[in-house]
């Protein structure tokens, strides 16, 4: 009898841990935010739309620029982008179908977005891809920098401060020849680069991500830009993006943007 | 000759209803010029990273086809567009920025159906 009432007794707590348990993921699930839905950057694709001009420049137009606090060597690397698209040979790395954004521009593309919040994690999802920005919320630390590889995204970490979502990105790709950009315009960082994200749901319609980039090689300051994202109607769908589904715009051995014809054969008078 | 150009004194209408080429440098198209063709709609390709349309202009018996690049089939479906908005056959004025180098090439800007005097896009 007295061992029943002791297995009883046991059972008891262990259900009443068990259930403590539960209730404090649920709980700890349901203080998160809920940025469920489909939202649109505002704007046109140009990273720093404080500091573009012309005020109303498209990223990619000849003259259009903007001022980070670019160093006198990723000045000049900037110019020489600058005049790049000036002639044309200024290829979009993502041109190359499959190449991602990278961070941080993901946060600075086309099409749609959704923000799946997990205990553990929150993902970045830009239609306009390949493009997944995954930031880690479960606890853990970067890597130590020995062991961290440029990637175009990155390693992300971070915590909750509030409604606020802060991480730090590390770990990110040097732009060799190009090969990732910030935004159309030629705007680059180097390796160096450490970025300090806050984003936030500002009300029910709008999202808010507050960017700061340091990187020691090509800025003489931090560098802020504020990127915003409108919710689109419910019900909106997001969809797959396969670049490669149909790519008629090559790239030449100069850099030039080619126009292939419905045969697949380029039709611009002049290819390199 | 059925392709008109106007002379872009719309330039910057043009140049705010162009962002369409959010795959790749839009460095080949001319936003200050604007060229409408009048012709027939011989093929729709509805894929990413942009669709395509193929339109034949027929020039005094002499047959021009051009290739028409639009936005993304996901984010032209969000704005009401269909896989068979356009059907091959449909008679159909389009307005676009051509290619610089003057290849039967452009940027689409906005289209009218002949038969049925709708309008898609930016027509003015």
């Amino acid at each position: 009898m007295r061992t029943a009432l002791l297995a009883a007794a046991a059972c008891a707590i262990a259900i009443g841990v068990a259930a403590g348990q539960a209730g404090k993921s649920t709980s700890a699930a349901m203080a998160l935010p809920d940025w469920s839905g489909v939202w649109q950057m505002v704007g046109p694709t140009v990273f720093d739309r404080a500091t573009v001009q012309p005020q109303n420049g498209r990223a990619g137009d000849a003259g259009v620029r903007e001022f980070p606090p670019y160093t006198d060597e990723y000045e000049a690397i900037y110019r020489k982008n600058i005049a790049k698209i000036k002639d044309g040979t200024f290829p979009d790395p993502i041109s190359v179908c499959g190449v991602p954004h990278g961070f941080p521009r993901i946060m600075n593309v086309p099409d749609v977005y959704e923000f799946a919040v997990t205990p553990s994690a929150t993902y970045v999802l830009a239609e306009n891809g390949p493009g997944v920005l995954r930031v880690y919320t479960d606890g853990r630390t970067h890597p130590p920098a020995e062991e961290l590889w440029g990637t175009y995204t990155g390693a992300s970490v971070g915590h909750w401060d509030g409604d606020t979502l802060v991480f730090e990105t590390r770990g990110l790709k040097e732009s060799r020849d190009n090969d990732v950009i910030v935004d159309r315009t030629g705007l680059v960082l180097s390796d160096a680069a450490k970025v300090t994200t806050r984003m936030r749901k500002v009300n029910d319609m709008m999202m808010e991500a507050v960017i700061v980039v340091e990187d020691a090689k090509a800025l003489k300051a931090p560098w802020k830009v504020t990127k915003q994202y409108r919710k689109m109607p419910a019900g909106t769908w997001a969809w797959d993006y396969g670049c490669a589904e149909n790519n008629r715009n090559p790239i030449s051995n100069s850099g030039k943007t080619l126009t292939l014809g419905p045969d697949g054969k380029p039709i611009d008078k002049k290819t390199d | 000759m059925k392709v008109t150009r106007l002379i872009a004194a719309v330039a910057l209408c043009v140049a705010a209803s162009a962002p369409l080429a959010a795959h790749h440098s839009a460095a080949m198209f001319d936003d200050d010029k604007v060229v409408e063709l009048n012709g027939t709609i011989k093929e729709v390709q509805w894929t990413n990273p942009h669709i395509w349309i193929q339109v034949v202009v027929d020039n005094n018996g002499q047959k021009t086809e051009w290739s028409i690049e639009g936005g993304s089939p996901n984010t032209l479906s969000r704005n009401g567009w269909k896989a068979t908005t356009f059907k091959s056959g449909d008679p159909v004025l389009v307005r676009v920025n051509p290619m610089k180098d003057g290849t039967s090439a452009g940027q689409f800007i906005g289209a009218k159906f002949k038969e049925t005097g709708k309008t898609l896009g930016r027509w003015e």
